[in-house]
C-alpha cells in the first residue's frame, strides 16, 4: 500500500496544475496517467493558447506541456506515468496497474482530472479502418510523425476539429471538407478563417452518410440536413477520401468518480454527467476533488486553473499543517476564480457559465456588458498598419502583451476586441507571430505607386523566395491575383509563425489575405460509391461486440428494452474490452430517440471496477505479493 | 501511411530502425514508435477481425481506451498495439475475433485455490 497525501489521476494540464499547487505548499503529492508520456493533450498542440500570459497564451501547446511538468517536478510533485487507475473504493483506496503491477494508493485526498472521451458519430462502414478519432490523428501525426492518410474529410466545426484540419495541413495532408451537422461554426472563427484562406470548405448543416470501402475507407458521401437533422435526398456529395477524422463533440471521463460513489449530474452544457462540487471543486464526498474536462468541457486554459484551485483547497485541508497560510490562500483563491471568471468571460464562456450554474445551483455569473466590440479594420486610408481580423470576443491578449509600442490594446478584460492607435503602430509585425489565431495582417497601401504590400502570418514549409510570384487568395482561398513575394522572413524570435509579404495591385488591399506557391489546386476527384452497397445498410453502435443500430432497436421496439443497463443485459452492447466508452453515447441517443424522452433521463451502464481490463495475472501475482 | 519529413513547428527525431514481423513478413519500425504507428507508416490499416460479422478493425482512439487495435503481440491476444511500443523482434498478428490465450505446454494454470482464497 503507498500512502500520500494527495493522489492526482490524471497528467494533463488539470492534474499538473493541481498536482504543482499542492506540492508547492507543501503536500505530499503523487500524480499517476495512464500514458507514458505526461502533458495530455497539450503534447499533439501545434497552435498557440489563447487567453492570457497567466495560462501561457501566446505559447504553443506543445511547450505548455514541457512547462507544466518541470513546474510539477520542480514543486516536488512525484510523477508516476504509465500507471492506470482502475477503481476508487468505499474505503478510500485506490487501485492501479502499472508496468505488470497492481497497485494499492491510500491518499488522504484524491484529485480526479481525467479529462475528457471522444463522441462516436454511427453511420454505414463508420467501422472501417481509416475513420479515426480527433485525438488519434493527433496522436499519429504531430506525436508518432506518421500521416494518417492522404486525404481527409472532417467532421465536425468546433474548435477540435478546426485545429486538427490545420494541423492535418501543416503536416502536408490534403483536406478535402469539414462537415458540420449544425447551421454554424461552432470554433472560434479565426481557427475557422485559417483554413478557410487555405481553400477548404465548411458545409454546415452537413452530415456524413456513409463511407465505404475494402479493407479502409476509400470515399464517403456527405450529405445535407433539414433543421430536424433529418438526410436531404439528392443532396449528396461524394468524396475521395482515405481518411474520416471525428471531432463531435467530448464527453467528461468520470467512470472513477461514479465508481467512488459521487453524486453525478446529467449537464449537457458541460457535456454530459459531471460530478456536483462546490465553487472550491470538491465533489460531495469530502475526500475528492475534479478539475479540468473531467468536471465539464473547456478549454486548456480554464483546466489549468480549475487545477490550481483543487490543489490549493486539497492541500489547505489536510489533517497535517502544511506551509500554507490563510493569508496565502485568500490572495490564491481570490486570485484564481478572478482568472477563472475572465476566461469565461463573452459569447464563448456562455456555455460553460450556465452549464456551472445548473452544476452547482448557484445563480450563473453575470456576464458584464464587453466594453470593446469587433471592429472592422478591413478598410484604412492609407499608410502601413496592423489590420485585426478577430471576428469574435475571444478571452485572448497575446498581440497585446508583445506590442513593443503599446499600440494594440486590448485592457484589462481580455475578452475585450483588440483596438490599434495607428499612431503609434509602426507596422512592424511582430504582433502577426504570436496571434493564436494568425488573426493579424500588415497592409502597407504606400508599398508603391501601382501595389499594396500584404504581410500574412505563415506556419508552412517551405518558406517561399524573395522575388517568387505566386498565386494570391482571398479569405475563402479562392484566386484573387497574382502577387509577388517582397519579404519572407522567418526568426527564432518568432516561434516558428514566418512573415510572408506579398506585393499585389491596390485594389486588392482588403481582398488577399493568403497565397499559394504551388500553382493551381487540384480539382476534387469525381468518384462513386461502389453499386454493391445496399441502401439501407446499417451502422455498427458496439464495435466491440459487433452491434447494430437496428438490433439495438428492435431490444428496444420488440422486448421493451428502456435503458443502457437492459441493452446491455440483452446484446452485450458496452460488455466488450472498451467496457461501453465508444457506444454509449449512441446508445443513450438511439434510446431517447425511440422512446421520445430527453436524454438526460437515461443512466449510463452501472460502472464497476477495474476501469480498465487488467490481466488476471497481474491480479493474483498482487494477491501473492501481498500474502508474503 | 508515410513519416511526416518536413513540419512547420515539429521535429521528428528519427529514431533507430527496429525490424519485427506482420503476419510472418518482416518489417522496419523506428524505435520510439507504438506498434499501431509502425504499422500506419508502412501503409497496413486492418489491425484485426471483428468478432461476429468477421469486420476489418484498426486503429480508432489512440489512448488504449476503444481496443479497436487489438492484436497478437509475442503470442499475447488483446495488446493494445496504439499505447505498446515496438521492440525489436517482435512477432505481430492480426487478430481473429477474441484471441486465444497460449499456455505453454507443461505449463502451470494458477493455483486457483489460493487465488480465491477470501473472495
Amino acid at each position: 500500500m503507498i500512502n500520500t497525501e494527495i493522489l492526482v489521476i490524471g497528467g494533463g494540464p488539470a492534474g499538473l496544475c493541481a498536482a504543482a499547487e499542492a506540492a508547492g505548499h507543501g503536500a505530499r503529492v503523487l500524480l499517476l496517467d495512464d500514458k507514458g508520456i505526461l502533458g495530455g493533450q497539450l503534447i499533439k498542440q501545434t497552435h498557440m493558447f489563447f487567453g492570457s500570459h497567466l495560462q501561457y497564451a501566446g505559447t504553443r501547446g506543445i511547450d505548455i506541456a514541457t512547462i507544466l511538468i518541470d513546474n510539477a517536478k520542480n514543486a516536488g510533485v512525484q510523477l508516476m506515468p504509465a500507471a492506470t487507475v482502475t477503481g476508487i473504493y468505499e474505503d478510500g483506496v485506490v487501485t492501479a496497474y502499472t508496468d505488470d503491477k497492481f497497485i494499492k494508493i491510500k491518499p488522504e485526498k484524491i484529485i480526479v482530472a481525467t479529462g475528457a472521451y471522444e463522441n462516436m458519430l454511427a453511420f454505414p462502414n463508420s467501422d472501417l479502418p481509416g475513420v479515426y478519432g480527433a485525438g488519434a490523428v493527433q496522436t499519429l501525426m504531430n506525436v508518432s510523425g506518421v500521416a494518417p492518410g492522404n486525404r481527409v474529410l472532417m467532421v465536425g466545426a468546433g474548435n477540435i476539429g478546426l485545429i486538427v484540419a490545420y494541423q492535418l495541413l501543416q503536416a502536408g495532408i490534403e483536406v478535402a471538407a469539414v462537415v458540420e451537422a449544425t447551421d454554424k461554426i461552432g470554433g472560434y472563427y479565426v481557427h475557422a478563417n485559417k483554413i478557410r484562406r487555405m481553400g477548404v470548405p465548411i458545409l454546415t448543416r452537413h452530415t456524413v452518410k456513409q463511407a465505404w470501402g475494402k479493407s479502409g475507407v476509400e470515399g464517403a458521401t456527405v450529405v445535407q440536413l433539414d433543421e430536424q437533422f433529418r438526410h436531404i435526398t439528392g443532396t449528396e456529395r461524394n468524396f475521395a477520401v482515405d481518411t474520416i477524422c471525428l471531432a463531435v463533440g467530448l464527453t467528461p471521463l468520470t467512470e472513477l468518480l461514479w465508481n467512488a460513489g459521487c453524486d453525478m449530474r446529467y449537464i449537457p452544457a458541460l457535456g454530459g454527467h459531471v460530478a456536483w462540487h462546490d465553487e472550491n471543486f470538491r465533489a460531495s464526498l469530502e475526500n475528492i476533488y475534479v478539475a479540468g474536462d473531467a468536471d465539464g468541457i473547456e478549454e486548456a486554459s480554464s483546466a489549468m486553473i480549475e487545477g490550481k484551485i483543487a490543489g490549493l483547497n486539497a492541500a489547505k485541508n489536510l489533517a497535517r499543517k502544511t506551509n500554507l497560510t490563510q493569508k496565502l490562500y485568500d490572495e490564491r483563491i481570490k486570485d484564481y476564480h478572478g482568472q477563472l471568471n475572465q476566461l469565461r468571460r463573452g459569447p464563448f464562456g456562455e456555455k460553460v457559465r450556465m452549464g456551472s450554474g445548473m452544476l452547482t445551483g448557484l445563480p450563473p455569473a453575470v456576464d458584464a456588458p464587453i466594453e470593446s466590440l469587433p471592429t472592422d479594420y478591413r478598410a484604412f486610408p492609407a499608410g502601413a498598419r496592423v489590420v485585426i481580423e478577430c471576428e469574435q470576443n475571444i478571452p485572448c491578449n497575446p498581440c497585446e502583451t508583445i506590442c513593443p509600442h503599446s499600440a494594440i490594446k486590448v485592457g484589462k478584460d481580455i475578452v475585450n476586441y483588440p483596438t490599434l492607435d495607428p499612431e503609434k503602430c509602426t507596422a512592424c509585425a511582430i504582433c502577426l507571430t504570436r496571434c493564436p489565431g494568425l488573426s493579424l495582417f500588415v497592409i502597407n497601401k504606400e508599398f508603391s505607386e501601382t501595389e499594396t504590400e500584404v504581410s500574412i502570418p505563415y506556419e508552412f514549409t517551405p518558406l517561399p523566395k524573395k522575388g517568387d510570384v505566386v498565386d494570391a487568395l482571398d479569405r475563402q482561398g479562392n484566386f484573387v491575383c497574382k502577387g509577388k513575394i517582397t519579404r519572407a522572413l522567418a526568426s527564432k524570435k518568432f516561434d516558428r509563425t514566418s512573415i510572408v509579404s506579398i506585393a499585389v495591385e491596390h485594389k486588392y488591399a482588403d481582398t488577399v489575405r493568403h497565397f499559394r506557391a504551388d500553382g493551381a489546386p487540384k480539382p476534387e476527384p469525381r468518384v462513386n460509391p461502389p453499386a454493391d452497397i445496399p441502401g439501407d445498410m446499417d451502422a455498427i453502435i458496439c464495435v466491440c461486440e459487433d452491434i447494430t443500430r437496428r438490433k439495438i432497436e428492435e431490444a428496444i421496439d420488440r422486448d421493451g428494452a428502456q435503458s443502457v443497463d437492459e441493452i446491455k443485459r440483452l446484446l452485450r452492447c458496452g460488455m466488450g474490452p472498451c467496457q461501453g466508452k465508444t457506444c454509449q453515447r449512441l446508445i443513450m441517443q438511439i434510446l431517447a430517440k425511440k422512446l421520445g424522452r430527453n436524454i438526460a433521463q437515461f443512466m449510463p451502464q452501472t460502472y464497476r471496477g477495474p476501469m480498465k481490463p487488467v490481466p488476471l495475472g497481474v491480479l493474483a501475482k498482487a494477491n501473492d505479493e501481498e500474502k508474503n | 501511411m508515410r513519416r511526416i519529413t518536413e513540419h512547420p513547428i515539429l521535429t521528428f527525431k528519427q529514431g533507430k530502425q527496429v525490424k519485427f514481423t506482420f503476419d510472418g513478413k518482416s518489417m522496419e519500425g523506428r524505435e520510439g514508435d507504438t506498434i499501431a504507428a509502425a504499422l500506419e507508416a508502412a501503409g497496413i490499416r486492418v489491425f484485426r477481425e471483428s468478432i461476429n460479422l468477421l469486420r476489418p478493425r484498426g486503429f480508432f482512439c489512440a489512448i488504449g481506451r476503444c481496443a479497436n487495435c487489438s492484436m497478437v503481440v509475442d503470442g499475447v491476444p488483446n495488446t493494445k498495439v496504439c499505447v505498446a511500443l515496438l521492440r525489436e523482434g517482435m512477432n505481430v498478428e492480426t487478430q481473429h475475433g477474441r484471441g486465444k490465450i497460449a499456455i505453454p505446454r507443461g505449463g502451470q494454470t494458477p493455483r486457483r485455490s489460493e487465488a480465491t482464497e477470501g473472495g
